[in-house]
């Protein structure tokens, strides 16, 4: 049970551990503070990101004046506590577990895909245990199919690591434990074969019981060259580690003790793109490069590819367009024009130990799984107040989420300004002209526009009263926004004036890095090269191209991650064609730099970035967790020369309106190249939208948005609440980019008969 | 240390026996003589003799005293590591490999390579394996290491061929099924132990 405590987790405590004297603060476990002092205590079912779990009591330890054993991993450590881990008893005690372990284990190592990286097989060796004690009656326990996964109840050491994951960092909540002595099981209480997300439970399986279906039996464990990377489909560019054997990738792991994946990282790894040098395409593109004034891109692409791309608009004087990097950019200046600082303060480990959250603007769920997790995380372990802003519910937040409300799309800029006047009232250290500003605001008109009850957020203030660690995660619906200026200055007084963490959700990849380091263009003009995205002459890693360039996994490189951190990624598989920087250089840029991340220590320091080159950046996790990839983006002092505006009337989307969102795993062309994941093309609304547009399930229909043709089938889900519909925009190739507008629009469609 | 053990070749203690050799002649008058005496004797038709006493017991009594290769090979050493024999289980004739990858592992010249999958019967199973002769030394580790004793030596030490292809595939290597009845247990390196039974334990049974 939690206790009521209140532990000052500032005070410094010394702790001797086998004879060594340890520093640490009050708060911490006894195998925590072993671990960071290098003392090595054997475990089966810790894991670092998850509360403990002390199911294997191979943990024990001896503390000095208490009776009996201790729990290491569950203990916090007090004062002058003297702990032994290593002793005869000790050593017995665990080789018993093991012993109890190793009963009716099926002794199918040859074909396990664990072995070689078996936690069980390792312990077994080390505690020298080579012969079975004990027997019991073995039950009957098929292979169970569970979809992305499979269970071998046969093979299970019930740790219980992967119901802790499912629970406390991927919120699925699907695993649970049947408790029944030896014929104790998990079991998959939604029995969904679409979820991925078990895919974490089964990174963090010590043996062989939870394996991934599509990798099972396909590799052993040493024969896979591990290459360290970051994953490039969202902006939270998670560690992974790609394991490749013959120029394919057989697998994405990471360092799960410590860090997670979404379903998309972790199976969306097929992406790749393959070409022969043919000098005549290359003449081409220089050709095609001479006479364009215009380069388009998509924010998909690593900062020295733009940089390259700046450098090249410093040398042609061409015209850089990003669409998204470009709102997001805009979004962000206005914000530090109130802030003071050039980034914004918080990041994924902040959402995770806050206490009361608000997401806004975002389906956070679909947009970024990373942030849901963390979000997660702060629910579980923080008991954290989650309160959720949208104009769509979402089902899959359900569990975590204690207020949803609920506004009208296009309101935001309303609700933000709501907000931040109610939190207001609490602060004192307001400038004058913005509190004016903001006891100014017509509540109760915006409150009917926007559709928010004033005491919903009189509701929300209450509850956030006795919380201390509040976070706002802002997504990409207020990039595009039509008042997105005065919307970021107002998000800005969060960060401020009234002590939140607030994270801008870059809607990309690299939004961040791109708007950092290119100086972006709102309109394309002439002759325009398209670089992954359509352009009169496109270079791209898919489809019908001019010139086939790498795509990220073929890659070296760094990208900015939502964390405002600089992460390298390496080359996983082989690409025979030209990059970017062929093409540079074929122009007359770089002829001195050898290779693309000849750019990673040229990136601008103005603009927070180190000239650290490529090679010296780290990429490791300590024994303690720490993330020591790349480096962290400075955060610089900014003029505070914004100025707030007031808030506007609300333009209103009445009647049927499309939310352009992808499905989940979904985030762009790349993904969608990706066979694993679960694909969702056609137009999904609620039933109440197909009435109002007189649609019916499988309609074919065609409509435009910001000048790119779809065409979908219509599919209702009764799930969907509102006159809403999804649009995916991930399988529309390397269009996708192209569409930056606000994603809410109303639908104008033309029937095209049934599916 | 000294070069003494190396050098001692050992060659007394076995039972070697002097031939009954007269002395070889020194002078050049000797040599002369041992010539002259030499041609003369007829011995080249003692040995002459010889032969046709063995053609003449050949075609019409006992038989051939050489072995008629390629039509006729003599037993081979089981130990002997030719050509990698894939060997089936002997009751339902299913092949033996497990699809480990132990064999890919140990190679020293890196020759086997294998890929494995998934199969319907919830089965690790071998989709492809071969072994690159062009680089296999015949070191023997892969039969070593097999836990089932599946990949061993065989007998075939002809490695001679219009293709390389023709026995490098794990079809060619695989016993075939109705040959299953003359498939030869392994004896070499890797084999089951003669006293492997005594060292087997038993698993307790309690229940």
């Amino acid at each position: 049970m939690a206790h009521k405590v209140k532990i000052d987790t500032t005070k410094e405590i010394t702790v001797t551990i086998d004879g060594k004297v340890c520093k640490s603060s009050y708060g911490k476990t006894i195998l925590e503070i072993a671990r960071a002092n290098g003392i090595y205590v054997p475990t089966m079912c810790y894991l670092t990101k998850v509360k403990p779990i002390a199911s294997c009591r191979m943990c024990v330890v001896e503390v000095e004046g208490v009776n009996g054993m201790v729990l290491s991993c569950q203990e916090k450590a007090t004062d002058g506590a003297v702990v032994t881990t290593q002793s005869q008893e000790l050593h017995k005690q665990r080789q018993s577990i093991m012993k109890l372990y190793n009963v009716n284990h099926p002794l199918e190592c040859g074909v396990c895909d664990k072995s070689g990286e078996c936690d069980l097989q390792n312990k077994t060796l080390e505690f020298g245990v080579n012969q079975q004690s004990f027997s019991t009656k073995e039950p009957h326990r098929p292979v169970q199919d569970w979809g992305f996964v499979s269970y071998d109840a046969g093979l299970c050491i019930m740790c219980e690591k992967c119901v802790r994951v499912a629970n406390e960092i991927t919120g699925n909540e699907a695993l649970q434990l049947s408790v029944g002595g030896y014929n104790s099981t998990i079991i998959n209480v939604k029995n969904d074969k679409f979820d991925a997300s078990l895919g974490e439970s089964a990174s963090v399986c010590p043996v062989g019981a939870l394996v991934n279906t599509h990798f099972k039996y396909t590799s052993n464990a040493w024969e896979l060259k591990k290459i360290p990377a970051s994953c490039t489909h969202c902006a939270s560019g998670c560690e992974l580690t790609y394991e490749v054997k013959d120029d394919t990738i057989y697998r994405v792991s990471n360092h799960a003790e410590f860090t997670s994946l979404c379903p998309a990282g972790r199976y969306g790894f097929e992406f790749r793109s393959s070409s022969a040098k043919v000098p005549l395409d290359l003449a081409r593109a220089v050709e095609a490069f001479s006479k364009a004034s215009t380069i388009q891109f998509s924010s998909i692409i690593t900062n020295e590819e733009a940089l390259i791309l700046q450098k090249l608009k410093e040398k042609m004087g061409y015209k850089l367009v990003s669409k998204e990097a470009k709102a997001y950019g805009d979004f962000l200046t206005s914000y530090s024009s109130v802030s003071g600082k050039s980034l914004y303060n918080g990041d994924l480990k902040s959402i995770a130990s806050s206490d009361a959250l608000i997401v806004l603007g975002s389906r956070i769920n679909t947009d970024n799984p990373m942030v849901k997790y963390h979000m997660t995380m702060a629910s579980k372990h923080n008991r954290a107040r989650v309160v959720y802003m949208h104009p769509l519910e979402d089902d899959a937040l359900n569990n975590i989420v204690t207020q949803y409300i609920k506004y009208e799309a296009g309101s935001e800029e309303g609700v933000v300004a709501l907000l931040a006047s109610a939190f207001a009232q609490k602060s004192l250290d307001l400038p004058f002209e913005i509190k004016s500003i903001l006891d100014n605001l017509d509540v109760g008109n915006l409150s009917a526009e926007s559709n928010v009850g004033e005491e919903e957020i009189e509701i929300l203030v209450k509850s956030f009263a006795k919380k201390k660690r509040f976070s706002l995660i802002i997504g990409a619906d207020v990039y595009a926004h039509k008042r997105a200026s005065n919307i970021a200055k107002i998000v800005a007084l969060f960060e401020k004036y009234l002590d939140f963490s607030v994270i801008l959700v870059p809607p990309t990849t690299n939004a961040l890095g791109v708007s950092q380091i290119c100086e972006l263009d709102d309109k394309c003009d002439g002759f325009t090269i398209g670089y992954n995205t359509l352009g009169d002459f496109t270079l791209g890693s898919m489809g019908e191209v001019d010139l086939i360039t790498p795509s990220l996994s073929q890659q070296e490189g760094t990208i900015t991650t939502l964390n405002k951190r600089v992460v390298p990624t390496n080359v996983a598989l082989d690409f025979e064609g030209y990059t970017l920087h062929d093409v540079a250089r074929a122009l007359g840029l770089g002829i001195k730099i050898d290779y693309t991340v000849g750019y990673t220590s040229k990136l601008p320091t103005s603009k927070g970035f180190k000239s650290e080159s490529f090679d010296d950046l780290p990429n490791y996790f300590d024994v303690q967790g720490n993330e020591h990839r790349g480096y962290l983006l400075d955060i610089l002092e900014v003029a505070t020369d914004g100025k707030l505006e007031d808030v506007c009337p609300i333009d209103t989307f009445d009647g049927a309106v499309i939310y352009n969102a992808n499905p989940i795993m979904q985030f762009s062309p790349h993904t969608a190249l990706c066979l694993k994941l679960i694909e969702s093309r056609a137009l999904i609304g609620s039933s109440q939208f197909a009435l109002a547009s007189k649609l019916s399930d499988g309609d074919k229909i065609s409509y435009n948005i910001d000048g790119i043709e779809f065409s979908r089938v219509f599919r209702i889900d009764t799930s969907i609440k509102g006159t809403f519909a999804f649009n995916p925009l991930y399988d529309m190739g390397l269009s996708s980019a192209l569409l930056s507008s606000y994603r809410f629009s109303r639908l104008e469609f033309k029937k095209e008969g049934r599916d | 240390m000294s070069l003494e053990q190396f050098k001692d070749r050992n060659v007394g203690v076995q039972n070697y026996r002097q031939l009954d050799l007269p002395q070889s002649p020194t002078t050049a008058m000797c040599k002369v003589k041992q010539v002259a005496k030499r041609s003369l004797k007829g011995e080249l038709f003692v040995g002459l003799g010889v032969t046709v006493r063995e053609m003449v017991s050949t075609l019409f009594g006992k038989g051939l005293h050489t072995t008629q290769y390629p039509f006729e090979k003599l037993p081979i050493s089981p130990r002997y590591r030719a050509i990698h024999e894939m060997l089936r289980l002997l009751e339902s004739g299913n092949y033996r490999c497990i699809g480990c990858g132990l064999c890919e592992k140990i190679c020293i010249s890196n020759c086997i390579s294998m890929e494995t999958r998934y199969d319907e019967n919830q089965r690790k199973e071998v989709s492809a394996y071969t072994i690159n002769f062009g680089r296999c030394i015949f070191c023997g580790y892969c039969a070593e290491v097999c836990p089932e004793l599946a990949i061993v030596h065989g007998g075939r030490y002809e490695t001679a061929s219009e293709q390389r292809a023709s026995f490098s595939l794990f079809e060619d290597m695989l016993t075939p099924i109705d040959q299953l009845s003359l498939q030869q247990e392994y004896q070499g390196f890797g084999a089951v132990s003669p006293n492997a039974d005594d060292n087997i334990k038993k698993t307790p049974l309690a229940y």
